[in-house]
């Protein structure tokens, strides 16, 4: 980094804008190989889908949602292209995880909150942005960086909102981070 | 420097670039294999040289033939009317408008079906339309346009039949010698009927 | 050519595989740039960490760059790439909600599985919550049905909305983007916090 020597260490981390290139051309290779973005929302619908469909297979016929799923999917909704890639994710993160030294069991909070807090507000937040991401048709991956990178509509209108809402509450959520 | 002065070096260049530059309005590799090999399969690229035939004495407008064969061949004979595009030069840019177009029927010949085959294979998955493959050839076509056997006494009806129709064009296309008389028409005439709009196949979203 | 999966160049298999594969650059490249800290991550929204922006707005122009590109040489074919339907009410909406979500638990889908895979237990917590949100969505998808299929406008690219070429609309979104890191590295300076 060198020119803001002001704040938080960040030199172990790699420069944003070099990570922000790698990102894109991740991104591109996805596009290309695929002719798709990268997601994340996507492998656990496949996942509750799957979890649904195993503990109540009538609900195949009665839930709009998954008959939804089903007619857009076939086979096996954990043989799909966006739970295969979130397994990636989960190996590619444990690999930089080694590589940097950031391997650690832990909740990260603001000293300010305790951790029961932080966590419940994760899974606040957590179930939220499940909710969100169905409603959006995808999330800040899938959604707005995805669809951003081929110029979709639908992807800049989510990404606007996505931001602007979290920039709106972020003063309510203060003590949470700072 | 800092990074992202080397970053705005890097894609402000590349902007003005992308949008200077028309965009790629072209669509290659319209069809998948799997679209193309169903194309193949019913061969609905081949047209009779009967109908080829048919088509050039009445001097149908629409009929585009289009040789494959190299230019020595093409010299040395070709079917009335048509044009020489070897097959290394298919996709050189100044054939593009004769290959996208929606008025005209092209019809590939080479002295098999094998190079026209290819041809047809070449357009027909960047997408193009209206274009064929005369069957069996120019080996086909003297046979049975040009020196067409009287078929044995015990044949049906049909088969006097067409062997009637092909000596009538035998006779009317001058029967094996070499003409060059191009059909320079453009006027209304009726288009051929075709054809399937190939149903497009895209990846499957959702994040 | 590309994209190599929707014209059958390479098997069903060998895509999934390939999944996995850009899926582990993915979750690589997001870990490296600390995307698996979730008061990193918030920190764009206070102006003390931009590394969000940063990365999301470089990665952005630096995919959507490659694919004109990529276009323009014929190495990809754009109709084939899939393009989000825009549902101009649940994008909103769903946007929205998944805002609130960001400030609350401080990930997004795809970090949380970054910050789980190193050990995050609110990143594990948060994707708990995840499942929770899916599930709620569908046990009540009767109800917001209507919502969730309202104002239907297609596959619209936002150049073609805004009445610009693709290329034009890409150099805007560059210098936009650059103008927000120039920003960003002012904001940076101005609310600097220590180790965090």
């Amino acid at each position: 980094m060198g020119e803001s020597n002001n704040t938080i260490k960040r030199t172990k981390y790699l420069n944003p804008y070099l990570g922000g290139v790698l990102l894109g051309l991740v991104l591109l290779a996805a596009n290309f190989v695929s002719g798709r973005g990268l997601g994340a929302s996507g492998a656990i619908k496949s996942g509750v889908v799957t979890v649904v469909t195993a503990v109540n297979p009538a609900s195949v016929e009665n839930s709009g949602f998954v008959k939804e799923y089903r007619e857009s999917h076939t086979g096996n909704p954990m043989k799909t292209w966006l739970v295969f890639e979130m397994l990636g994710v989960l190996v590619g993160g444990f690999i930089s995880g080694i590589f940097a030294g950031r391997l650690k069991l832990k909740v990260e909070h603001s000293p300010k909150i305790t951790s029961n807090k932080r966590l419940t507000l994760a899974l606040g937040g957590g179930v939220l942005f499940g909710f969100g991401s169905q409603l959006g048709r995808g999330c800040t991956s899938g959604s707005a960086l995805s669809g951003m990178a081929v110029l979709s509509l639908g992807g800049f209108i989510t990404m606007m909102a996505i931001f602007g809402t979290a920039f709106a509450f972020a003063y309510f959520f203060r003590k949470n981070w700072i | 420097m800092k990074p992202r002065i080397w970053l705005a070096l890097f894609v402000i260049p590349l902007g003005l670039i992308i949008a200077a530059v028309p965009q790629n309005t072209s669509h290659p590799y319209k069809l998948t294999a799997s679209q193309l090999l169903e194309e193949v399969n019913t061969r609905t690229q081949f047209i009779t040289p009967e109908t080829v035939a048919d088509m050039i004495v009445k001097k149908d407008p629409t009929l585009q033939l289009i040789d494959v064969r190299s230019q020595g061949e093409f010299e040395k004979f070709s079917l009335p009317g048509a044009i020489n595009i070897p097959i290394a030069d298919l996709l050189s840019e100044e054939h593009s408008g004769i290959f996208d177009q929606d008025a005209k029927m092209n019809v590939f010949y080479s002295n098999s079906t094998l190079m026209a085959n290819e041809a047809w294979m070449l357009t027909r998955q960047l997408g193009y339309e209206n274009n064929y493959v005369l069957e069996g050839g120019l080996n086909y076509w003297f046979e049975v346009i040009l020196n067409p056997q009287e078929p044995a006494s015990t044949s049906p009806d049909e088969e006097f039949a067409k062997y009637d129709f092909r000596k009538g064009a035998s006779q009317a296309l001058g029967g094996g010698t070499v003409s060059a008389q191009t059909p320079e028409t453009n006027s209304a005439a009726p288009k051929p009927a075709i054809k399937a709009t190939p149903k497009k196949k895209k990846a499957a979203g959702g994040c | 050519m590309g994209p190599l999966s929707v014209n059958e160049l390479i098997s069903e298999n060998t895509n999934l595989f390939l999944a996995f594969v850009i899926g582990t650059a993915f979750g690589f490249v997001l870990e490296s740039s600390g995307f698996s800290s979730s008061r990193k991550l918030a920190g764009v929204f206070y102006g003390y960490d931009m590394v969000v922006l940063k990365v999301f707005f470089t990665g952005a122009i630096t995919a959507m760059l490659g694919l004109l590109f990529f276009s323009l040489f014929g190495w990809v074919d754009l109709d084939l790439v899939y393009v989000n339907p825009t549902y101009l009410t649940s994008a909103i909406v769903g946007g929205i909600i998944m805002g609130l979500g960001f400030i609350m638990g401080g990930y997004c889908p795809g970090t949380s599985f970054c910050g789980a895979s190193i050990g995050k237990i609110d990143a594990m917590v948060f994707i708990i919550g995840l499942f929770l949100g899916v599930s709620l969505f569908g046990a009540g998808y009767d109800w917001w049905e209507k919502m969730y299929l309202a104002k239907f406008l297609g596959s619209p690219k936002i150049s073609e909305s805004l009445g610009l070429s693709d290329g034009v609309f890409a150099l805007l979104l560059i210098l936009v983007a650059l103008g927000m890191f120039w920003a960003a590295e002012w904001a940076e300076k101005k609310f600097p916090r220590e180790e965090y």
